[in-house]
């Protein structure tokens, strides 16, 4: 630590620590956003390093790239699975942990021990890289030198969003139906010409697991999706029947006694 | 560094022409997905695969040839081991490709799943296989894998390694992930494939950043002489090699890194197996001749006993547990984490002999597995893959041509004379006998040996045992046929005459520096 | 030379050293010496790639060419003959087959008078086996197959007697084995044969690791494996070298030629479906071994101890067999046994030096002969029997087989050493030999090659009485015993000639010791016993091994064996080699299986074959381990990388 000047210092063991603690909010958290907003403060505090290191365009993209864009979309995949739903974190391997723990400790002592024993030379900084600025002096890299480096990434972008869509876009084989063709089909194969019945609609529901009721008081089929009936998830119109009387009763506006009237 | 200049890195394009050739088939594939229609994009993917490698092999072997530079930015060396490594993986790849395209009478390669996206036997996927949807990204994917392979053993700067590692595992683990038959079991196994590749990878950057520490470049020449200079800092050195170390034998599927291996040969779709074990094992020995024997040449007393080390345990382990395997997929993998220690006697033994003995044996080896995967792929029992031994009793009852090559794939990995096997194994333990590793040897022969009964218990289950019910095997096409083919012509004629091969490996045995 | 002399201090003045000459460019008839190995090889192509088109001409093919073999051979010796006894030795370089670095490795033929001795041997004897097999496989469905893969043997057997390096032999020495793979039983489904065959090929295996090993010791050592070089290079090599290539071939030869401890296989072996390829394991296939230690035979002489393992080897498994034979109630696994008994023979001969090559390769060729003849024989009988193998069911059957009687009685004189027959000028020898010396080696030696001969005239006319003599313990409308067909019993009365009289024409001649000096170098000794003394002590023991014989088995012979005494009821049990295999072999190599099969996942339910039984256990404890999570790997790899920079840092 010979030539950290008092502010950097200063930056740095205050932020490091933070660093390592984001990273092991990621590792440990029950709740993927904590974990996200872990990782997020993590890679914040890189980008702040890297500027600090006389690096601004790579710590500005840094936040911008890993905190603003990938995390995001983290977050995003997140809510969209659901911010309740947790991983079990129960471990069923016995020993897995404390061998786990054990041997990544002992890989730390080796590191350590490795770059304890090294005397390193004097800094050099980015002085000299950034003559002609950070933004060019990385340019210069990028298209000059590490060239081929850069290029062949490319091909591993392509892998990656190939993959993604081999893995999880299903591709449309049949042309969509519009309403007009789900029309002409109805008419032409002649069931249920006027379309399905829609939901039973109740004085207190109205949704889609509430069956629609035939003049007899029996339940249509068909107003209800199969899926509903499969789970099991489909409202007894007993109970609804009966409300709606009960609120008739409450109000004095019964039907039936209305048309007896007439 | 003088940064206020832009200094343009000059390309020797006669060099990286064969890469870059592959890399653009690659691409002419992702746009023959976007414009082609569905059911003619096999019939132009796989031509165009193949015409691809032809071409990238001819330029190689005409041009390149002529342009022995270390070039683009010090980031590619093209050099005789590179261009015979390279080589290699063009001439496994094409035949790989064939077995892995085989489309068994249908429009899309069999082995692939029609539709990846759809969850396994769902409703969406029995409507995709009906509609005829196909997987045929495949090939530029394979194409792009086979680009990095042919990278990493050319690179000349551990970044370039680094990124050609992850171009030519990136589209290994999709590859895996799309067999059709037993999804689940080929999801699990490209997850497991990702994850562990990932943790590798992370070793590897580790022991990269160490190393850049140390010499303050990442150019291997630039390493190899730091080494020895830089005083003080070897704290950072050695364990900066071995973590570099650590992501390569990875993919070469030594132990301790090997545990990927049987599952995620098992879950792939078996010509994708053959692939892996061929290529990828050609790829990562390549690249640990070029690392070793370049930038950490001058560290070889360090690296050389942990290598040793390795290379036993690989042996030892592939071996006896091969023994127990019941699967034949599971024990064709351990049986390559066997090969893998014996390619890694010969690349320690650190003379010319040993890398042209390691250069021989992944050739002949790859020619060998891959013919032997694509014939593990037409058994069949009940629509899926007969992979149990026991759906192989008898088969050389009901199948003796199928039966018979095997047999005779299975003793060449046995190392019986006449076949390549034992031309490599014997150029491999003789290096290794030749710089005193005696110990290596004698454990390698043994080991040999404990495999051999392995096999042998295959070739007995097939010939003694009455046939197994519902085995039958499926008539291939010309494609497998041709690979199979190949892959068992070679290792026989590379067992009877194995000079003029030979003498290409002796002639690749200069590194450039 | 110098060591020789001086650990054996008996023996005489040096008559000849060996190679006494550089081998010569060939010339002639030896310029085409590949043919000798490619007619047969030729054969074995058209029959296996012709395919049932061949089926009708291909047998007879095989043995035409087989034959045409022999002549190629016949007239190189007849070339060879002519010249000078120094000057017999052709050299003819074929192709440039393994160039590894400074390392160049050719393939090549030496025609020397041994190789020529075992070329005879192997194309008359084998040529004779096809004929034979014409009748005995005239109804078998897959003939062709059969004659395809005797035609590869015969020619792996050419090749690893005719190459000039220590790899072209190991290229004849694998195709023979697996070559005998295929015949022990590739036609055949059957667990028993399956099982015969694994164990044939895991013992040859062990052996075949000794080879390379020593191979790539020579390698090392001198940078050469071609005989020329390396027996040139020995003088100047280590003492610690020498005895580590001549133990490691030591080893190999125990593979090949079933010499104890990897002798298990042999017996076994005989549950191959025919006398024929049981015949070919145990007159032809098995004395690859013993040519081996005698081509090497300048490693041998250099290293004396490295040959006393080689005579306790032989003194030690002629013995084992002898007793083995003694309880064997099958008729061929009873040869089999015989047969590592006088292998036993050959190894203690060539394991005493220059004063046995000789006989070692002499005993060879007249057991090639009088071993043929005696399992042509046996397999006469069995196509008499319905395929009954087991002698309690035979007897009598000396009127009804005439000829099969009579040549078989000539072979069973032949190996029990009856005077004037060929087995007594070469194995009297042997028996002589093994007295030369001093100390205690020639009084060990000497009496165990005494008294075997006498166990040897035991079982051998417990054998030949039991099936042709004796009671008839079978039923006529079981069995109709019948004589063989011509093919089959032409083959067997020129082998029985050969019997009665080849030793009588090579031995007291000298024309095998003139023949083959010039190769192995020979040397007079004097034994502690004197010659004549020996040979009266050796009939003497042989009388006494027939008389005894005669008394137990001649009037009655039960149909079910008695229970015996323990010695007996061991050796039915091959003097416990299995049990001795299991507890030093396979027990360790099961614990540590076990061991590693702990880190692997999902390979271990419901085995193959043999191995099932002892990974049922194992299972159990992998289902509870619940292996195959990706959490699990990882750990191994982090416990690898500790593991390398934990010893790096240990090294450091």
């Amino acid at each position: 630590m010979t030539h950290l000047g008092g502010a950097e210092s200063t930056l740095f063991w205050f932020a490091a620590p933070l660093s390592v603690l984001g990273a092991l909010t990621l590792l440990f958290a029950r709740k993927a956003v904590h974990a996200a907003m872990g990782m997020a403060m993590t890679m914040i505090l890189l980008g702040i390093f890297y500027i600090t290191e006389q690096a601004e365009f790579l710590g500005i993209i840094q936040i911008f790239v890993y905190s603003g864009a990938v995390m995001m979309l983290f977050l995003f995949v997140v809510m969209l699975v659901g911010v309740d739903s947790s991983d079990s974190l129960v471990e069923t391997i016995r020993g897995q942990r404390v061998a786990g723990l054990l041997f990544g400790l002992a890989l730390l002592a080796l590191t350590i021990s490795g770059v304890a024993r090294t005397t390193f030379p004097s800094f050099i900084g980015l002085d000299k890289a950034n003559a002609s600025g950070n933004v060019s002096g990385l340019a210069n890299l990028i298209f000059g030198k590490y060239v081929w480096s850069f290029e062949v990434t490319s091909a591993l972008l392509i892998t990656a969003a190939v993959g993604a869509m081999l893995l999880a876009h299903r591709e449309r084989l049949r042309p969509k139906l519009s309403q007009a063709d789900w029309s002409r089909r109805r008419i032409r194969e002649g069931v249920n010409v006027a379309g399905l019945p829609v939901p039973g609609v109740y004085a207190r529901h109205n949704a889609v697991d509430t069956p629609a009721l035939l003049p007899d008081g029996s339940i249509s089929e068909l107003s209800v999706s199969r899926v509903l009936k499969a789970r099991g998830q489909v409202v007894n119109t007993q109970t609804l029947t009966a409300a709606t009387e009960e609120f008739e009763e409450s109000t004095g506006d019964s039907t039936q006694e209305e048309g007896g009237q007439q | 560094m003088a940064a206020d200049s832009f200094v343009q890195a000059h390309i020797d394009y006669g060099a990286v022409a064969p890469m870059l050739i592959v890399f653009g088939t690659a691409m002419v594939g992702i746009l023959v997905e976007a414009f082609v229609p569905r059911a003619s994009r096999f019939w132009v993917q796989l031509p165009l695969a193949i015409a691809g490698m032809v071409v990238s092999l001819v330029v190689l072997v005409t041009i390149s040839r002529g342009h022995e530079v270390i070039t683009a930015g010090g980031a590619v060396v093209i050099d005789a081991p590179a261009l015979m490594l390279q080589g290699t993986v063009l001439v496994l790849s094409i035949i790989a490709l064939l077995a892995m395209a085989e489309p068994l009478g249908t429009r899309s390669p069999d082995a692939f799943t029609q539709s990846g996206a759809s969850v396994p036997g769902s409703p969406a996927e029995a409507n995709a296989v009906r509609l005829g949807a196909t997987s045929t990204e495949i090939f530029p994917l394979t194409m792009f894998a086979v680009g990095g392979m042919m990278l990493f053993p050319s690179a000349s700067n551990l970044l370039v390694v680094f990124i050609a590692l992850e171009v030519l595992s990136l589209p290994l683990y999709i590859l895996t992930g799309l067999a059709r038959r037993r999804r689940l079991l080929s999801q699990e196994a490209s997850m497991k494939y990702f994850l562990l590749g990932a943790f590798s990878s992370a070793f590897f950057i580790f022991g990269a950043a160490l190393i850049y520490g140390f010499a303050g470049s990442l150019d291997f020449d630039a390493i190899n002489k730091a080494i020895g200079t830089n005083g003080g800092m070897d704290g950072l050195l050695a364990p900066g090699v071995l973590l570099v170390a650590v992501g390569l034998l990875f993919k070469a599927g030594a132990v301790p890194f090997h545990s990927w291996t049987p599952d995620v040969y098992q879950g792939a779709p078996t010509p994708v197996s053959g692939f892996m074990a061929a290529c990828t094992k050609v790829a990562a020995f390549g690249a640990l001749l070029r690392i070793f024997y370049v930038a950490f040449e001058s560290l070889r007393w360090t690296w050389q006993p942990v290598l040793a080390i390795v290379a036993l345990l690989t042996m030892v382990i592939g071996a006896v547990l091969s023994v127990v395997q019941t699967d034949i997929k599971r024990l064709l993998a351990y049986s390559s984490i066997t090969h893998a220690g014996f390619v890694l006697v010969g690349l320690i033994a650190l003379n010319t002999v040993g890398i042209s003995g390691t250069l021989f044996y992944l050739a002949a080896y790859g020619f060998s597995i891959i013919a032997a995967f694509a014939l593990v792929a037409l058994v069949r029992s009940g629509g899926t893959e007969a992979t149990h031994l026991s759906q192989w009793a008898g088969l050389g009852k009901t199948n003796p041509l199928l039966a018979g090559t095997f047999s005779f794939l299975l003793l060449a990995f046995a190392g019986i004379p006449l076949t390549s096997g034992f031309v490599a194994k014997f150029a491999i333990f003789s290096a290794a006998v030749g710089h005193g590793a005696t110990w290596l040897a004698v454990v390698g022969m043994a080991m040999s040996a404990v495999t051999a009964f392995v096999y042998v218990k295959v070739i007995v289950l097939m010939y003694f045992s009455e046939p197994a019910e519902g085995t039958a095997v499926v008539t291939p096409s010309a494609l497998t046929g041709i690979s199979v083919a190949v892959g068992t012509v070679l290792t026989l004629l590379l067992g009877i005459i194995p000079a003029p091969l030979f003498e290409m490996t002796q002639h690749s045995t200069l590194f450039l520096r | 030379m110098q060591t020789l002399a001086t650990s054996v201090p008996g023996l005489s003045a040096l008559a000849t050293s060996g190679d006494a000459g550089v081998a010569h460019n060939a010339t002639g008839v030896a310029s085409v010496g590949w043919l000798i190995i490619a007619l047969p090889l030729l054969g074995a192509a058209i029959l296996l790639i012709g395919g049932r088109r061949t089926d009708k001409f291909g047998p007879y093919l095989a043995v035409a060419l087989s034959w045409a073999a022999f002549v190629v051979g016949l007239l190189l010796i007849i070339q060879v003959h002519g010249l000078n006894s120094g000057d017999r030795a052709f050299h003819k370089h074929l192709f440039s087959w393994i160039p590894t670095g400074g390392f160049n490795l050719d393939f090549g033929l030496l025609m020397d008078p041994l190789s020529l001795a075992f070329v005879m041997l192997i194309t008359f004897v084998g040529s004779l086996i096809l004929v034979y097999s014409l009748g005995y496989m005239a109804h078998d469905p897959d003939r062709r197959k059969f004659f395809a893969y005797m035609n590869l043997f015969i020619a792996s057997m050419l090749t690893l007697v005719l190459a000039d390096s220590y790899l072209g032999l190991f290229v004849g020495w694998e195709g023979v084995g697996l070559a005998s793979y295929l015949l022990i039983g590739f036609w055949n489904y059957n667990p028993e044969f399956a099982s015969a065959a694994n164990k044939a090929f895991f013992s040859n295996r062990v052996g075949d690791f000794g080879f390379l090993l020593a191979i790539f010791f020579m390698f090392s050592a001198f940078g050469r494996v071609d005989f020329a070089g390396v027996d040139a290079a020995v003088p100047g090599t280590g003492k610690g070298t020498l005895i580590g290539i001549g133990l490691f071939l030591l080893l190999a030869a125990c593979g090949k030629s079933a010499q104890a401890p990897l002798q298990a296989w042999l017996g076994d072996a005989m549950a191959g479906p025919t006398p024929v390829s049981a015949l070919i394991h145990a007159a032809t296939m098995v004395t690859a071994g013993v040519y081996l230690i005698v081509r090497s035979h300048v490693i041998f002489d250099a290293t004396p101890d490295a040959r006393l393992a080689v005579c306790i080897v032989g003194a030690f498994t002629l013995m084992f067999g002898a007793i083995v034979g003694c309880a064997k109630d099958d008729l061929k696994k009873a040869l089999a046994a015989s047969t590592m008994s006088q292998i036993g023979y050959m190894v203690l001969a060539a394991g005493l030096g220059p004063v046995g090559y000789v006989f070692a390769i002499f005993h060879l060729l007249t057991h090639g002969f009088f071993k043929a003849g005696l399992f042509l024989g046996s397999g006469s009988v069995m196509h008499a029997m319905n395929d009954t193998i087991n002698m309690r069911r035979f007897g009598g059957l000396w009127w009804i087989m005439k000829v099969t009687w009579v040549t078989f009685g000539l072979g069973f004189l032949a190996i029990i050493g009856f005077p004037g027959l060929s087995g007594f000028w070469s194995k009297d020898k042997i028996i002589e030999m093994a007295f030369v010396g001093s100390g205690w080696r020639p009084w060990v030696f000497g009496l165990t090659a005494l008294i075997a001969a006498g166990i040897t005239a035991f079982y051998m006319t417990r054998l030949f009485i039991m099936t042709f003599h004796s009671n008839p313990r079978w039923e006529k409308p079981e069995f109709d015993p019948h004589e063989a067909p011509m093919t089959m019993k032409v083959p067997m009365i020129v082998l029985a000639l050969g019997s009665a009289f080849l030793g009588l024409i090579l031995g007291p001649t000298n024309i095998i010791t003139n023949w083959l000096e010039p190769v192995v170098g020979r040397q007079e000794g004097h034994a502690v016993l004197s010659a004549p003394v020996l040979m009266i002590l050796t009939f003497v023991l042989m009388v006494a091994g027939i008389w005894w014989a005669w008394r137990l088995y001649w009037v009655e012979v039960p149909v079910t064996p008695p229970v015996g005494t323990p010695l007996t009821r061991l050796a039915r049990r091959d003097l416990g080699q299995d049990d001795f295999n299991e507890a030093a072999f396979q027990r360790p190599g099961l614990h540590l299986t076990r061991a590693l099969v702990f880190a692997d996942n999902r390979g271990v339910d419901g085995a193959v074959g043999g191995l099932a039984a002892f990974i049922g256990g194992t299972a159990e404890r992998l289902r509870r381990l619940q292996n195959g999570f990706v959490r699990s790997y990882a750990l191994t790899m982090l416990v690898g990388v500790v593991a390398i920079l934990g010893v790096l840092l240990v090294v450091q």
